[in-house]
């Protein structure tokens, strides 16, 4: 019998070998790991076309959703289906498009969104320290896109990070906490949507299904990042549903915050673990 | 490992800074090592663990805060969360529900309030679980008060 109150030897402490977490844990990440191995976080561009090779014994209605989006779209991008995928995806095509268009009033107007984050957190009681590693990292990236400076990189460069998990984990978790913020700021408005997905409290919701790692986003959450950033989105899923007049057209979803200025696109596949970019024509 | 140092840096600073605000969680980084921690908490009042000194071991990886810290109870406790050999706890927030929006701080006030409100249903402690399952209050009560009078109380003299 234990009569020990509250020393025990070192020993015992550092004995972590009866610790079953550990196994757990390391599983996982194997799993993860191996999982990693298949798809990076961001992958190279393919052309739509890619997507029918895979599908080709599936769904006819697949195929020819295909086709449609085939002729809209020139490129995609695969992101891994490990529950981050939407704000994987967002963060790249965010960051790409600045790249894209030195667009420096678009960086001054996020730059506002995102101190405006911050004080909902603040206000929220979230202590700096929880949160402000995240927003510097995602602000780090938006100030390297913008070229002419030491820390400018290149778009290579920019792929190469949205690969690196230290990074792409750390922008994951800024985006997280600001669709976080947004839904808690205004819980009035969202209660309802999140009722109907999940029957838990805003509270709840936000702490189980937003600001953990690895779990999936909904409309609610990509909702609340498109208002709270000011950035519009475009959802595209590849599902089977068909048009009752007979025609195939994609289901696309749009997000657009009351001021809105730029596109995002991302494009869903039908159990939505594998969100790609496709890339205007 | 340089993130995880720094944030758990800033959370040290942080529990010197409030050290009496919660006064039933003693969090104690070791001196040598700040991936090593440990905590006194107070059992609840009006549970079977009121009165109690409880000492939790923290172990945190190098991908803390994207990764939840290791807890477990160096003391031992009858909860039927709690594995009652190696102290391991069942806490959602511990393992697929964790977030960095949480801190070592406020990891343990989750684990006093598991201790006030046990999951019979997820049980690591069967014997523990099934009495409250088969509505044994009292004897999951007086089985846990026991533990922690033998384990957790401070000796006296």
């Amino acid at each position: 019998m234990e009569s020990t109150t509250t020393s025990v030897p070192k020993s015992d402490a550092d004995n972590w070998e009866n610790f079953r977490d550990e196994d757990t844990m390391q599983q996982q990440s194997a799993i993860l790991a191996e999982e990693a191995e298949k798809i990076p976080f961001i992958g190279d561009k393919e052309p739509i076309s890619a997507l029918a090779v895979e599908y080709q014994s599936g769904s006819p209605i697949l195929m020819q959703k295909i086709k449609v989006l085939d002729e809209q779209y020139s490129s995609i991008r695969r992101t891994r289906g490990d529950g981050n995928c939407f704000f994987r995806s967002f963060m790249f095509s965010y960051l790409e498009h600045i790249l894209e268009t030195q667009d420096k009033v678009e960086v001054d107007r996020i730059t506002v969104n995102v101190e405006e984050c911050k004080k909902t957190l603040q206000n929220l009681g979230y202590a700096d320290f929880i949160f402000e590693d995240f927003f510097a990292l995602f602000l780090e990236q938006l100030e390297s896109v913008i070229q002419g400076k030491d820390t400018s990189i290149s778009h290579n460069e920019l792929v190469t990070r949205s690969r690196d998990q230290s990074i792409s984990d750390y922008v994951v978790m800024f985006f997280r906490f600001v669709t976080s913020g947004e839904i808690q700021k205004r819980s009035e408005f969202f209660e309802p949507f999140i009722l109907g997905l999940t029957n838990s409290t805003v509270d709840q919701f936000c702490k189980s299904s937003v600001e953990p790692m690895g779990e999936e986003s909904d409309h609610v959450h990509i909702t609340a990042l498109s208002d709270a950033l000011g950035v519009p989105i475009r959802v595209v899923y590849l599902d089977r549903s068909s048009c009752d007049t007979g025609g195939i057209s994609v289901t696309m979803i749009f997000y657009t915050p009351s001021n809105a200025c730029r596109l995002a696109l991302t494009l869903a596949r039908e159990d939505g673990s594998d969100l790609t970019r496709p890339y205007m024509d | 490992m340089q993130a995880s140092r720094a944030r758990l840096f800033k959370e040290y600073k942080e529990v010197q800074r409030e050290k009496s605000a919660d006064p039933d969680i003693q969090l104690v980084c070791d001196d040598s090592n700040i991936f090593k921690w440990t905590a006194l908490i107070k059992g609840p009042s009006e549970t079977p663990y009121e009165g109690g000194v409880f000492q939790l071991v923290f172990a945190v990886p190098e991908q803390y805060p994207l990764q939840p810290p290791q807890v477990r109870f160096l003391t031992k406790i009858f909860h039927p969360n709690v594995h009652f050999k190696t102290g391991e706890i069942c806490l959602d927030i511990l393992k697929n529900a964790w977030s960095p929006a949480w801190t070592l701080q406020s990891v343990c006030r989750a684990i006093i309030a598991l201790m006030a409100h046990p999951e019979p249903d997820s049980p690591l402690n069967c014997d523990s679980g099934n009495l409250l399952r088969s509505g044994d209050v009292r004897g999951y009560q007086s089985m846990a008060r026991m533990y922690t009078r033998l384990a957790a109380s401070p000796k006296i003299g």
